[in-house]
């Protein structure tokens, strides 16, 4: 049997106007690539915002996980409009709150303090998924 | 009067951050705005148009705007066309990619070394797209753009009643202006730029241009109903102003 195992969904911020969307990128980056590549995939807020079919069903088929880099809270608002389900909306500046040592800077390339944070939320997001991925997989099969 | 804002050229990135490309958008369109053409540009989120970014959406409407896109999708292309307005030029990094000859690059998070000369050109070919959108030329002997002279109705005199003033919590900088009707002030976003457009229009300042004007402030405000006559009478009495400075000048 080779059955396809659904992904959680993960959908940062793709501002480019502060730090924080930055931030949001790079912890779904740490998340998706390097650390949960086998229980998430990332999709673009781009395909959201034009409707894509292919990136509408993902959200719509999966659990999705959102981060946001500000108030406006647009990654959260496109996969709900996608008619996507959210199983956990993430806000850098809350996590921010809760790491205020980590001082994030830069857009293009984040400082050393960004990255920490970056780190640090995506260590949040990762329990989410692990939560997710044992509550649909009975047997267990955790990355943590 | 308000003072009326430089015009720039809004920037919208497709950021595809499943794709090399889409990191090429997002690191050439920060080059742009950052470091060749920071005085002239500013960058408007993509999802903000469907989010809720009103004054986005409105920006992209007045303002030219160029759109980077990572593949043939066209995100970004084709959402501010939808929403907004169609854009004054679009650039594709895979096209652009291979007129240019480069490798294909890789790395989302950190750009190989492909990916960053696709950043500086593809930087450089939007920044020249800006000089173009603004009819700036450049001036070799001095190093420095050749400005044409600003005609349009400004003033120098302050006045904090009726200030405009940058919004959008992404930096887009959409102009608003404060205008008082019953003795309480309304922020009605992209008014600045409503009338200077009926002012090249060679509008008068009649009740009649006033009505038109409030059908324009509607597309991009909430106004209720019942202030809609309130409001014809400010907007007559805003432009006739903007109108008597901007002859006088």
């Amino acid at each position: 049997m080779n059955e396809t195992k659904p992904k959680i969904v993960i959908v940062p911020c793709s501002g480019i106007g502060k730090p924080y969307g930055t931030v949001s990128r790079e912890a779904a980056y740490q998340v998706t690539e390097d650390d949960r590549p086998e229980d998430t995939q990332l999709i673009a807020l781009s395909l959201l915002v034009l409707g894509d079919e292919e990136a509408r069903q993902a959200v719509a088929a999966n659990p999705s996980i959102t981060i946001d880099g500000c108030k406006l809270a647009c990654a959260s608002k496109m996969v709900k409009e996608s008619g996507g389900k959210i199983a956990q909306e993430f806000d850098v500046l809350d996590v921010f709150r809760r790491y205020r040592d980590f001082k994030p800077k830069g857009i293009a390339e984040l400082n050393e303090d960004g990255q920490k944070l970056a780190l640090a939320l995506s260590r949040e997001i990762e329990l989410v998924v692990d939560m997710l991925s044992s509550s649909s997989n009975p047997e267990g099969g955790s990355n943590a | 009067m308000p003072d009326l804002p430089k015009k720039k050229v809004g920037i919208v990135a497709c950021s595809g951050e499943e794709l090399s490309e889409g990191t090429i958008t997002r690191l050439a369109a920060l080059k742009v705005l950052e470091r060749l053409r920071p005085e002239d540009t500013v960058t408007i989120c993509l999802p903000l148009f469907l989010a809720g970014g009103q004054g986005d959406r409105a920006f992209a409407k007045f303002h030219p705007t160029i759109t980077i896109d990572g593949c043939d999708k066209l995100c970004a292309a084709r959402s501010t066309e939808m929403y907004s307005n169609k854009p004054a030029a679009s650039f594709i990094v895979s096209d652009l990619i291979a007129e240019n000859g480069l490798s294909k690059p890789s790395g989302k998070r950190k750009m190989d070394e492909a990916g960053m000369r696709a950043v500086e050109i593809i930087a450089q070919r939007m920044a020249e797209k800006v000089d173009e959108l603004l009819g700036k030329s450049w001036n070799r002997r001095q190093g420095e753009f050749i400005i044409p002279e600003d005609k349009s109705p400004v003033s120098d005199e302050s006045d904090d009643e009726t200030s405009v003033q940058a919004t959008c919590s992404c930096g887009s900088g959409i102009p608003i202006q404060k205008i008082a009707i019953n003795g309480n002030f309304m922020t009605v976003i992209g008014l600045p730029l409503m009338f200077e457009t009926f002012f090249g229009n060679k509008e008068p300042a009649t009740e009649q241009t006033a009505k038109s004007i409030l059908e324009m402030v509607k597309i991009y405000n909430s106004i209720p109903q019942e202030d809609e006559e309130l409001l014809v009478e400010a907007l007559l009495r805003e432009y006739t102003e903007y109108v008597q400075k901007g002859t006088s000048v």
